[in-house]
């Protein structure tokens, strides 16, 4: 007598576009109940052809699109292009434009934490309250980008050879008294979040990834952070003025979601100590190295790293000698982490009430996946 | 002034004793009182919700309070278009909408405003007919879900019917201890038998059970995954559109508000409370009204603090600890009950 | 068992003491338009031109990354002068940098919004003056800034217009 095979009865879902949860994506499920047999997940729902239009750009001005790619990120994805530029035509950077360079970019490191944060709060059907509070408190950094840069996203302060302008008078004090007041909100999310039952109970065990699978699948960022592995481009490369700084490479060894959103909670920790050490101890000097507006490069295939907010962002730059570079290739964080997701459906087991609070856990930031 | 006097002891005397059935359909417990509520409640949501928020809710309509904001968006429902997609059931489609808030508001009937305030009284069959009605009520939201013809829906359906059994068979145990301690199943008697001490003192147990069977039944964060937004659009309302949405929604206050009765007869002593003026009805009818506003205050308070929980946690909750606590309680009661403690 | 139990219960009922006093405070919202927050000195609004500093260079044309300025003649005035098409502008800040002679410069006008795509393409003569706020926005009343306190980011009304 032959054993009765069980065929689970599936139904494909589309988490889909239309969706108040699911970002500009659709995600397909192969569900049978609540048990999720397999994901799918369909990108380039916002595929905008940013590295074509690189290349009908000077390079000045072709750092307005790349920092299109994210929202809340912006300088980091700015400074990989700023720096691969940088080493194609051979230019040195100056102290200061650096140390400016590190606080911009940890100030955009603490914005888009805090906004995943308060996601990955709203994702487990917490009544969006996490969410308002933290977007309360992005105001302040908001209102730093926008008293040094002028704008509070679009920020557009790189450019080779250093930054745009210098920092303008009580800067640092401001940047003091920001630093101050956001670690003393601090405390606070972590009781009402980490510290609540429920909570605990949505997001421990979810979404395993074992530092094995994580090395193997490409995982990168607080992915790959919260598995227990110590990987971070500004420690294992340091560019701007990382390697003057003091900070530490957050890990956890629980490797859930939850592990994933510790990691990010405490680099917000990390960051807000490096911006108290730029605004105290900040070098004088020249702002930028002077860059002729309209400069030629050698031919040069040139690639450079840097951690964004997500994971370890790559500028692929090839150069020909004219005004604009031959071609741009960009390694997303984003397109990486989806395949881990993808494959979490197959090493642990996943309910269709898991998805969101998984995928906010992985933060995806489907504009510079699709690019 | 004599005159004056007269018609008006004349007017109170015809409404309380004459004209008394109608007054209580039209006013309280009745037409004016659910529809009444409904409004007040969703505006006293949304403004409490968004100052935990940090926003200010509805400001513009009513004069920086906001509180003409509900009538205004139920008066846009009616003018928006009534979507019905092509492959769904149409008759259980159209009709599920109506049933929806007419259910709970038949339980709400029962329960005794004061000793002599009761809309539909059954006597002695009154816990029983609640729970009938209570029974019935699983059942609309799952036809609504099938007959929706659409996969977020599906799931919706048959997370409420898990949820429910889960949840109705404690409490209908806890109910029942609650009968056996007093002796009897009519309503009116058990609010009466709470003069001295209100029952959630001996049945400590129950009252707890009963409290997240509350927000169980009608669907309150953290119990709200058959409509989880985060997942399944709104899961079994997903199709809904212009007037038939203003039902559904309006249905989830309706049966907050029948489940909250209950609870509040059953552990809170129901109507008592000290008398004004030794005008018993309306002082009956004061407490009951107060006790119930507190109520729903700690419900909403709930969902800001509290995330949802997962289907499995849900079911292990009802069935790994619900259950057999109702159990112990009821074990409980009845040797009590044998020892003449009761 | 029990110290399970004990931090479960502290968990359940710790929210509580976060959550509640935010009911009490304030709400976070500038109701525009009778209140308008006050922007910062560097904030990169609608452009200014100043007609008798610009020299007809053509460098902001030429470093502009949306393509949206084009040297046109003016009445009355030799040479060509910038006319943008705030179409495409992305208000980056290139071509007020990049002036030889300082003549573009950002201002903090941010309400120009039409209902007609060609009235966006700003001619150099209409790039020489703002309106007025008093007349683009009658019901402003105040204009709020932020400050902090120690538990709380609060707006202060300067009632200025």
């Amino acid at each position: 007598m032959t054993e009765p095979v069980i065929v689970p009865d599936i139904m494909r879902m589309s988490w889909g576009p239309q969706h108040p949860m699911s970002g500009q994506t659709r995600i397909l499920l192969d569900i049978d109940g609540e048990k999720v047999h397999r994901i799918i997940a369909d990108l380039g729902f916002t595929h905008r052809g940013i590295e074509k239009i690189l290349e009908n750009r000077t390079f000045l001005q072709g750092i307005i699109p790349v920092e299109r790619m994210v929202m809340a990120d912006t300088p980091n994805i700015g400074l990989g292009y700023v720096t691969a530029i940088e080493e194609a035509l051979g230019i040195e950077v100056p102290e200061r434009a650096n140390w400016i360079r590190s606080m911009i970019c940890e100030m955009a490191r603490i914005n888009s934490h805090l906004y995943a944060f308060g996601l990955q709060a709203e994702s487990t059907g917490y009544f969006p309250a996490v969410f308002l509070w933290t977007t309360v408190d992005r105001t302040i950094i908001l209102r730093l980008f926008e008293e040094l840069t002028g704008a509070r996203w679009s920020l557009n302060f790189f450019m080779p050879g250093g930054v745009h302008k210098d920092l303008p008078k009580g800067f640092e004090e401001k940047v003091i008294e920001g630093v101050e007041y956001l670690r003393r909100r601090f405390e606070e999310y972590w009781v009402a979040m980490v510290e609540n039952a429920t909570f605990e109970l949505r997001c421990d065990n979810v979404g395993v990834l074992k530092p094995e699978d994580a090395i193997r699948l490409g995982a990168t960022g607080p992915v790959l952070r919260g598995s227990g592995i110590p990987i971070d481009v500004r420690k294992d490369e340091p560019y701007a003025a990382y390697g003057d700084l003091d900070f530490e490479v957050i890990t956890e060894s629980a490797c859930d979601s939850m592990a994933r959103t510790k990691v990010r909670y405490r680099e917000i920790g990390q960051s807000l100590n490096i911006m108290e050490q730029v605004a105290n101890e900040i070098p004088s000097g020249p702002i930028r190295t002077n860059v002729p507006l309209f400069a030629r490069a050698k031919a040069a295939e040139v690639l450079s790293r840097v951690e964004s907010s997500r994971g370890e962002l790559g500028v692929h730059l090839f150069t020909d000698g004219g005004m604009n570079p031959y071609r741009v290739k960009i390694h997303s964080p984003t397109l990486r982490n989806m395949y881990v997701f993808e494959r979490l459906a197959e090493l642990d087991e996943i309910l269709v009430a898991d998805i969101p609070v998984l995928i906010n856990s992985i933060d995806p930031w489907y504009l510079d996946s699709d690019r | 002034m004599n005159i004056v006097l007269t018609l008006w002891r004349f007017i109170i005397e015809f409404l309380t004793v004459n004209a008394k059935p109608l007054l209580q359909i039209i006013v309280l417990p009745g037409l004016l009182w659910v529809i009444v509520y409904a409004i007040i409640a969703v505006w006293f949501e949304r403004k409490f919700l968004a100052r935990a928020m940090l926003r200010v809710g509805p400001y513009y309509c009513g004069g920086r309070f906001g509180w003409l904001q509900l009538i205004a968006d139920f008066i846009k429902l009616f003018f928006k278009e009534m979507i019905i997609p092509k492959d769904v059931n149409t008759f259980f489609f159209l009709l599920m909408p109506v049933l929806l808030p007419s259910v709970p508001a038949m339980a709400v009937i029962l329960i005794p405003f004061a000793s002599d305030w009761v809309l539909w009284n059954v006597g002695s069959l009154g816990m029983p007919m609640f729970f009938a009605i209570a029974g019935i009520a699983p059942l609309v939201p799952i036809f609504t879900g099938w007959a929706s013809n659409n996969k977020y829906t599906f799931i919706g359906a048959w997370r409420v019917a898990y949820m429910y059994i889960s949840a109705e068979i404690p409490m209908v145990i806890c109910a029942a201890s609650v009968a056996i301690m007093v002796g009897s199943f009519d309503l009116v008697v058990i609010a009466r038998a709470q003069e001295k001490m209100w029952f959630f003192i001996p049945q400590f147990i129950g009252f707890v059970i009963f409290f997240l069977g509350v927000m169980i039944e009608s669907e309150r964060t953290p119990f709200d995954m058959p409509g989880a937004e985060t997942e399944l659009v709104l899961g079994w309302r997903t199709e809904y559109s212009g007037v038939l949405y203003g039902f559904v929604m309006f249905t989830e206050y309706v049966m907050l508000q029948a489940w909250a009765l209950m609870f509040l007869t059953l552990y809170l002593g129901g109507f008592n409370g000290p008398v004004f003026f030794g005008a018993t009805t309306a002082s009956h009818i004061f407490w009951l009204v107060i006790k119930f506003v507190l109520l729903v205050t700690l419900v909403i308070l709930l969902r800001v603090v509290f995330p949802r929980l997962r289907m499995d946690q849900m079911l292990k909750l009802g069935w790994q600890y619900l259950t057999p606590l109702a159990l112990l309680n009821l074990v409980v009661t009845l040797v009590l009950k044998l020892w003449g403690v009761y | 068992m029990g110290g399970v139990l004990m931090s479960f219960f502290k968990k359940l009922f710790k929210p509580f003491s976060t959550v509640l006093p935010y009911i009490f405070k304030r709400g976070q919202t500038v109701s525009y338009p009778t209140e308008r927050p006050i922007f910062a000195e560097r904030y990169r609004g609608r452009h200014k031109l100043y007609l008798d500093r610009c020299i007809s260079c053509n460098t902001c044309a030429r470093v502009c990354p949306c393509k949206s300025i084009e040297l046109v003649e003016v009445e009355g005035m030799e040479g060509k002068y910038p006319q943008i098409d705030f179409n495409t502008c992305s208000l980056c800040g290139y071509c007020v940098e990049f002036c030889p002679k300082n003549a573009l410069e950002f201002t903090d006008f941010v309400e120009f919004s039409e209902y007609d795509r060609s009235n966006l393409v700003y001619s150099p003569e209409q790039l020489t003056e703002i309106p007025d706020l008093k007349e683009v926005l009658p019901m402003l009343k105040r204009r709020t800034e932020i400050y902090l306190t120690e538990t709380e980011i609060k707006f202060r009304k300067v009632k200025d217009v």
